[in-house]
C-alpha cells in the first residue's frame, strides 16, 4: 500500500505531537547549489545598469538569488521554509514565497536572506502565488483545500497601528472597492480580525481577504497588472474569476477536463491563458466569458506558461519535457527545446527563458522573447490542433519535431536530489541514491558523506553493507527535501548507545557508553552553546541560567540535583559529534507557538532561547539529562552448556546494557571461575556484580581492575566460549545482536558457556 | 425423504414446461441455516459451477474413502439433487451443514448468519481444497487441471481471497480483476495495482440502481488533507486521485449490496432497506478498461427482516427462463415482473422487508 495517512507519516504532520521534534537536514554542498528540484522562478529586472537577478525556489526548502551576468552566481540563500518552496513572486523589491509548510513568507529580496514576515493563514500546502505588476503591495496565495487569500503585503508586515498609513499610500488607494464596500480593504480586514487564528499571531492582527468558494484544491493563480482580476484553477477543472479587492466571485469558466496547473492574465485582464493536465492550453476571453482557442501542443500535462508582454505568443512546458512556443493568433507552434526532466516553471528574461524542472539545475534557453517570430523562421513549426490529445496522436504517428535549440545558453548547476535511502543496521550510516544514480554512504552523526560509490547498483551495495548488528531505531528520516532529514523524537531517540572505544574517541574510558542522540544533539547545538556562553559573559555555563518557563517544572527543579558527577565529567571530557561547518546541517523545530523554523546550526547566534528549542534538547545538552530508556538494557540468563561440568555460576536473571559484547560475558565467566569471589562492587548477597532483574549495577562495570591479571591467566588456562541456540558466539557481538539474529525470540535471552581446551 | 405437496404443486404449475433433466428441490432448515440454503440454491443454479462440481463428483467418486471435506460434501449434495429420480422434493443437506459447522466456528452457533460471509467462506474454502489437490497432483509430475497465472504480477485480493498461484475452476467462474490506480496530483505519476475478486461489495444509496452503485464504486476518490498519498517519485506526501476499475470482468459477477451498515451513533449495525434497482440485464461499461460486458441476472439472495441480527434468507433463481422462489423446503414458481418487489423501499419504514442482498449475474458473452 502506498497510501500513507498523515498520522502515520509524521514528517509532514501538522497535528500537535506530544513533544516537539528536532529535525536536522544534512547537505553535501556549500550554499551555492540547490539540492532538489526547482519549483519556481522569478526575475528581478534591474532599474539601473546593474545586473538582473534571478530568484529560484526549490524543493530543498530554500530560495536563492542569482546575479545574472555572463554567468549566474549565487548571492544569497533564503532559508526559513521547512518544506518545499512551491512558488515565488516579486512584489516590487519584496520577495514572496509559499511552501508546503503551509506558510507564505515575505523577504527583503536584496538582503542576504532576511525573512521579514511569515504569514500563517493557510491550513494546508500553499501551492501558488500571484502578484500585481502595478501595485507591489498585493499578492494572492492559493493552496490545497481550496484556500485562496489576497494579501496586502505592506499591511501584513507592518504592525496594526500603522495600517492607517497604508491607506494613504498611493498604491493602496487603487484597492478601494467601488462596489459593495465603501472601505479600503486593509482597514476592513483589520476590523474583522476577531476570528483570527492562533497561528496568525505573527500577523499582528492583519487578516487577508479570502476568496471563498473553492470546492477543491487550487494549483494555479494569476492576477492582471492593475490588480482588478484574480483567476484561480485547480482540481475542480474550472477557472474561477474573482475580484481580488473584495474576494467576490465574477464567473466560472469550464472547458478543461483535468487539473488546471498554470494560468496567465494579459495586462488588461481581458484574456486568460490556462494550461492543464488534460494536455491542453486554452485561451479565454473573459469579456465574452468563453474559451476562444484551445491549443493541442503538448503530449502530456501542461505545467508552465509564460507569455510575451503583448500576449501574442506563449511559451509552454510540462510533463512531456518539452518547451514549445505558440503563436496565439496563427496557432503556429514550434518545439524550442527538450529538457531532461518535466518542466515546472518558466521565466522570460530578455531574449532568453529560464526553465525550472524537477532537476536541481536551472537552464537558460534562447527564446527570442522580443521577436518570437524569428524562431518560426527557422522552420519545423506545426499547426496546433484543437482537440485534446490530437498532438499525442500526431506524435505517435511519427511526426516528432526536432527541437530548434539543442543546448541551453547556460546552466546553473545543482546537486542531484536524493531519491532513495536505506538506514544501515549500525544506525549511524545511511546509504543513498540520487537522481543522477550515484550511491553514497552517509555518516549521520557527523553529517558527511564518507563514501561515494559512484553509479552502481543501490540494491547490491545495500546487500554488501549488511551487518549483523542490532541497534535500536533512534531516529527516523525522510528525503523530501532532496537531502537527508533526520528526525529526533524524545524519548525514543535516546535508546541507542555505543562504547566510546568503538567510536574511536581517544582518552575515553573503554567502557564509557555514548548515547548517540545525546552526542548528536551536543554536536548540533555546539555553536549555539558557545554563542550563548559568550552572550552570558565569560562564566562557564550555568544550568540555573535557563528560565524554565517552557520546560516542565520537574526538569528544572531537579536538574541540579539529578545531574550526577559522572555525566557532568563525561561531558567535560568528551568531544561531541562534530558536524561540518563548510556545509553545516540545518535544524528544524517548532517554537512555543507551534510554528516551525529552520536555521543552519552555524547561524544559531545564541539568541534562540528555551522557547525556540525543545526543552528535552536543552535538558540533554545543558544538563546532561536524558530520559532513561529501559530498552538500553537487556535481560538474560547464563547457564552452563548441557553436558559441561563447569560449575554453575548463577541461575538468576542478569541485566546488562544491550551493547555489551560477548567477550565481556566471557570475562565475567572466567573471573567468576578463577577468582571465585564476588566482584568489586558486587552485591553482598553474592550475585557476582550482576543484579538480577533491572538493577542499576551493570556488567559493563566489571573487569577493568582485574583485566590485566586475567589476560595472563587466559594464556595458560582453558578459555571460555559462549553459545546461544547451540551456536558459538563471536566475542565482538553485542547482546542485542545475539538476541536479534541468533536468539530470535521475544523471551529473555539464554546464553550458555563452556570451556574450550587450548590447542 | 419427505415428499411434500410442494413438489407436485410445482410440477403441476409447470406442467409440460418442466425443463428436462432439471431438478427443483427445497433444502431443509436445521435451525437458522437459511443463510446456507439460500446461497446453495443460487450456486446450484449457477450452471457452470454446478457442471464443474458434478464433473468433479464423477471424477472423484471412485477414489474410495477419500477424506471428507467441504468440496466432497457439496459435490455429494449437488449430485444427490441432480441424480434424484423425482423432479421435485426436499433434501436435508445435513452432512454439508455439519461440515460447515465443523470447519468454521463462526457458523457453529444457531445464530443468524450473514449469507455473504458464508458465500465468501465457501468459495475460498473450495479454492483451498482444489489447490491442495492440484499441488498433490503436480508434485509427481502429472499434468494438472490448474494453470499458472501468466505473468507474476502482484495479486492482492479483496474480500479475503488468499494469495494463490493457480487458477481453479472456481476462479474461472467467479474471479475478476480490479485495478487500483493512484495518481499523484503533483508529479502525475500513476501507480497501478491489480487485485483479484470473487465478488464486489458495493455501498448503496436510497433510490439508486446497481449501475449507479458500481459507478460510485469506481469513482475517483481524492486523497487529501490529513490523508495524503506518499508519492515515491516526489518523496513526500501529496494529494492524489484514486480509482478502482474492473480490468477483467468475471464470468459470474456476484454483487453484494452493503445493506448492513455500522451506525456509529447507535454503536451497532443497522439494516438499510434502501430501494436499489437491479436490472435483469446489466451492462458494465463505465467500470471497464476495455470492452463492454453484458450480464444477465440468474439468482438473488434475499434478506427478509428489518434488522441485521435476525430475519430470514430466501433466494430467487432463474432456471430455463422461469423464475423460482426457494424458501428452505419450499419451492414456488415466481413471476419475473415480481422481481422488483425485492428492490427495497423508498421509505424508511415499510412493511416490505424483503430486500435483494446478493446478486448473481452471468456474463452473456462469457458462456463458452
Amino acid at each position: 500500500m502506498h497510501r500513507v495517512a498523515s498520522a502515520g507519516n509524521t514528517s509532514n504532520s501538522t497535528r500537535p505531537r506530544k513533544e516537539k521534534r528536532l529535525t536536522y537536514v544534512l547537505k553535501d554542498t556549500d550554499d551555492t547549489k540547490h539540492c532538489a528540484g526547482i519549483n519556481c522562478l522569478s526575475v528581478l529586472k534591474s532599474s539601473s545598469s546593474s545586473c538582473d537577478y534571478l530568484f529560484t525556489g526549490s524543493r530543498d526548502g530554500t530560495l536563492k538569488r542569482w546575479a545574472i551576468a555572463d554567468q549566474a552566481s549565487c548571492f544569497a540563500t533564503f532559508e526559513s521554509h521547512v518544506d518545499w518552496v512551491n512558488d515565488v513572486v516579486l512584489a516590487g523589491n519584496t520577495l514572496v514565497s509559499c511552501s508546503s509548510d503551509t506558510t507564505v513568507k515575505v523577504w527583503n529580496s536584496l538582503s542576504d536572506g532576511v525573512c521579514t514576515r511569515t504569514l500563517r493563514q493557510h491550513s494546508d500546502y500553499v501551492t501558488c502565488l500571484a502578484a500585481v505588476e502595478k501595485n507591489s503591495n498585493v499578492v494572492s496565495s492559493g493552496g490545497l483545500g481550496g484556500e485562496v487569500f489576497i494579501w496586502d503585503i505592506e499591511a501584513a508586515v507592518l504592525p496594526v497601528a500603522k495600517s492607517t498609513d497604508v491607506m494613504d499610500d498611493e498604491g493602496s488607494n487603487k484597492l478601494i472597492n467601488s462596489g459593495n464596500y465603501g472601505l479600503p480593504m486593509t482597514s476592513l480586514r483589520s476590523v474583522t480580525s476577531s476570528n483570527m487564528s492562533v497561528n496568525n499571531a505573527q500577523s499582528h492582527g492583519y487578516n487577508p481577504t479570502a476568496a471563498k468558494g473553492h470546492k477543491e484544491s487550487v494549483y494555479a493563480l494569476a492576477m492582471n497588472d492593475s490588480g482588478t482580476l484574480l483567476v484561480s484553477g485547480g482540481t475542480e477543472k474550472v477557472i474561477r474569476v474573482w475580484d481580488p479587492r473584495t474576494g467576490s466571485k465574477n464567473m466560472k469558466l469550464r472547458g478543461h477536463t483535468d487539473n488546471i496547473r498554470a494560468l496567465l492574465l494579459d495586462s488588461t485582464g481581458r484574456f486568460c491563458l490556462s494550461g492543464s493536465s488534460d494536455s491542453m492550453i486554452r485561451l479565454w476571453d473573459l469579456g465574452q466569458q468563453r474559451c476562444v482557442h484551445s491549443y493541442s501542443v503538448h503530449t502530456d500535462s501542461v505545467w508552465a506558461l509564460a507569455s510575451t508582454p503583448s500576449f501574442s505568443h506563449v511559451y509552454s512546458g510540462g510533463r512531456d519535457l518539452s518547451l514549445y512556443l505558440t503563436d496565439l493568433s496563427t496557432r503556429e507552434s514550434i518545439l524550442l527545446c527538450t529538457n531532461e526532466q518535466p518542466v515546472l516553471q518558466l521565466a522570460l528574461q530578455d531574449d532568453g527563458i529560464w526553465v525550472a524542472t524537477t532537476d536541481s539545475s536551472v537552464h537558460r534557453w534562447p527564446a527570442e522573447g522580443s521577436h518570437p517570430q524569428k524562431v518560426f523562421q527557422r522552420g519545423g513549426s506545426f499547426l496546433a490542433g484543437n482537440l485534446s490529445f490530437s498532438r499525442a496522436r500526431a506524435v505517435l504517428e511519427g511526426s516528432t519535431p526536432a527541437p530548434v535549440y539543442k543546448e541551453p545558453l547556460f546552466t546553473i548547476p545543482g546537486i542531484p536530489a536524493i531519491v532513495q535511502h536505506e538506514i544501515l543496521n549500525n544506525r549511524r550510516q545511511v546509504l543513498t541514491k540520487d537522481t543522477a544514480g550515484s550511491v553514497k554512504l552517509w555518516e549521520i552523526t557527523r553529517g558527511v558523506v564518507i563514501e561515494d560509490y559512484g553509479k552502481i547498483s543501490f540494491e547490491d551495495k545495500k546487500k554488501e553493507l549488511f551487518e549483523m548488528v542490532s541497534i535500536p531505531a533512534w531516529f527516523t528520516m525522510d528525503t523530501r527535501l532532496g537531502s537527508l532529514s533526520i528526525h529526533l523524537d524524545t524519548p525514543q531517540c535516546f535508546s541507542a548507545e555505543m562504547y566510546a572505544a568503538d567510536l574511536n574517541i581517544s582518552g575515553a574510558p573503554e567502557d564509557l557508553k555514548i548515547n548517540l542522540a545525546q552526542e548528536t544533539l551536543r554536536g548540533l547545538l555546539a555553536h549555539w552553546i558557545s554563542k550563548r556562553r559568550q552572550r552570558s559573559g565569560s562564566q562557564t555555563f550555568n544550568c540555573d541560567g535557563i528560565p524554565g518557563r517552557d520546560m516542565p517544572s520537574r526538569s528544572i527543579s531537579h536538574s541540579r540535583v539529578d545531574a550526577d558527577d559522572s555525566t557532568e565529567n563525561h561531558h567535560l571530557v568528551l568531544p561531541a559529534f562534530e558536524f561540518s561547518t563548510v556545509s553545516p546541517p540545518s535544524i528544524i523545530t517548532e517554537d512555543s507557538q507551534g510554528c516551525s523554523w529552520r536555521k543552519k546550526i552555524t547561524e544559531l547566534d545564541g539568541s534562540q532561547d528555551e522557547k525556540d528549542i525543545p526543552w528535552w534538547c536543552l535538558d540533554c545538552v545543558l544538563n546532561g539529562r536524558i530520559t532513561p530508556k529501559e530498552t538500553t538494557k537487556c535481560s538474560f540468563y547464563l547457564h552452563p552448556c548441557e553436558g559441561s561440568n563447569v560449575q554453575v555460576l548463577t541461575q538468576g536473571k542478569l541485566s546488562a546494557p544491550r551493547i555489551l559484547r560477548v567477550h565481556k560475558v566471557v570475562n565475567y565467566v572466567i573471573e567468576k571461575m578463577v577468582l571465585d569471589k564476588p566482584l568489586e562492587g558486587g552485591n553482598p548477597d553474592g550475585q557476582f556484580g550482576l543484579v538480577p532483574g533491572t538493577g542499576q549495577s551493570q556488567l559493563a562495570s566489571l573487569g577493568d581492575s582485574s583485566l590485566r591479571a586475567l589476560k595472563s591467566w587466559q594464556k595458560r588456562k582453558p578459555s571460555i566460549e559462549i553459545l546461544c541456540n547451540n551456536q558459538v558466539l563471536s566475542p565482538d557481538m553485542s547482546l542485542a545482536t545475539v538476541r536479534a539474529y541468533i536468539w530470535k525470540k521475544s523471551e529473555d535471552l539464554v546464553l550458555n558457556y563452556r570451556v574450550v581446551q587450548n590447542r | 425423504m419427505v415428499m411434500g405437496a410442494t413438489g407436485s404443486k410445482l410440477e403441476k404449475a409447470l406442467g409440460d414446461q418442466f425443463p428436462e433433466g432439471e431438478r427443483y428441490f427445497g433444502l431443509e432448515n436445521f435451525g437458522n441455516t437459511c443463510y446456507c440454503n439460500s446461497v446453495l440454491q443460487a450456486l446450484y443454479f449457477c450452471v457452470p459451477f454446478r457442471e464443474q462440481l458434478l464433473e468433479y463428483y464423477a471424477n472423484n467418486k471412485n477414489v474410495g474413502e477419500a477424506e471428507e471435506n467441504l468440496l466432497t460434501c457439496l459435490a455429494d449434495l449437488f449430485n444427490q439433487i441432480n441424480s434424484s429420480k423425482k423432479k421435485t422434493g426436499v433434501i436435508a443437506p445435513k452432512r454439508f451443514v455439519q461440515r460447515v459447522k465443523k470447519q468454521n466456528e463462526l457458523f457453529r452457533s444457531y445464530m443468524h448468519q450473514d449469507a455473504h460471509e458464508f458465500l465468501n467462506f465457501l468459495l475460498n474454502e473450495l479454492v483451498d481444497i482444489l489447490e491442495k489437490e492440484a499441488n498433490v497432483k503436480d508434485s509427481p509430475g502429472t499434468s494438472s487441471q490448474s494453470e499458472k497465472i501468466a505473468n507474476g504480477s502482484s495479486h492482492l485480493h479483496v474480500n479475503g481471497v488468499q494469495k494463490e498461484p493457480q487458477i481453479t475452476w472456481i476462479h474461472k467462474s467467479f474471479q475478476g480483476l480490479l485495478t487500483n490506480e493512484t495518481r499523484c496530483l503533483r508529479c502525475e505519476t500513476v501507480t497501478a495495482r491489480d487485485e483479484t475478486f470473487f465478488d464486489l461489495s458495493v455501498d448503496i444509496e436510497q433510490n439508486s440502481s446497481i449501475t449507479s452503485c458500481l459507478k460510485n464504486f469506481s469513482s475517483t476518490e481524492t486523497l487529501n488533507a490529513e490523508d495524503k498519498f506518499f508519492c515515491d517519485k516526489c518523496c513526500s506526501l501529496q494529494e492524489a486521485q484514486k480509482r478502482m476499475k474492473i480490468k477483467k470482468p468475471p464470468n459470474v459477477l456476484v454483487i453484494h449490496l452493503k445493506r448492513f451498515k455500522y451506525i456509529e451513533q447507535l454503536g451497532r449495525y443497522k439494516k438499510l432497506s434502501y430501494r436499489v434497482v437491479f436490472p435483469l440485464e446489466l451492462k458494465l461499461s463505465d467500470t471497464l478498461e476495455n470492452a463492454d460486458a453484458e450480464y444477465s441476472l440468474f439468482a438473488v439472495v434475499v434478506h427478509v427482516g428489518s434488522g441485521p441480527n435476525h430475519g430470514h434468507y430466501i433466494s430467487l433463481v432463474k432456471s430455463h427462463n422461469h423464475w423460482l422462489l426457494f424458501d428452505d423446503e419450499n419451492v414456488d414458481i415466481f413471476d419475473e415482473s415480481a422481481v422488483q418487489t425485492f428492490f427495497g423501499s423508498a421509505q424508511e419504514y415499510s412493511s416490505n422487508t424483503d430486500h435483494g442482498y446478493i446478486l448473481f449475474y452471468e456474463n452473456l458473452g462469457g458462456r463458452s
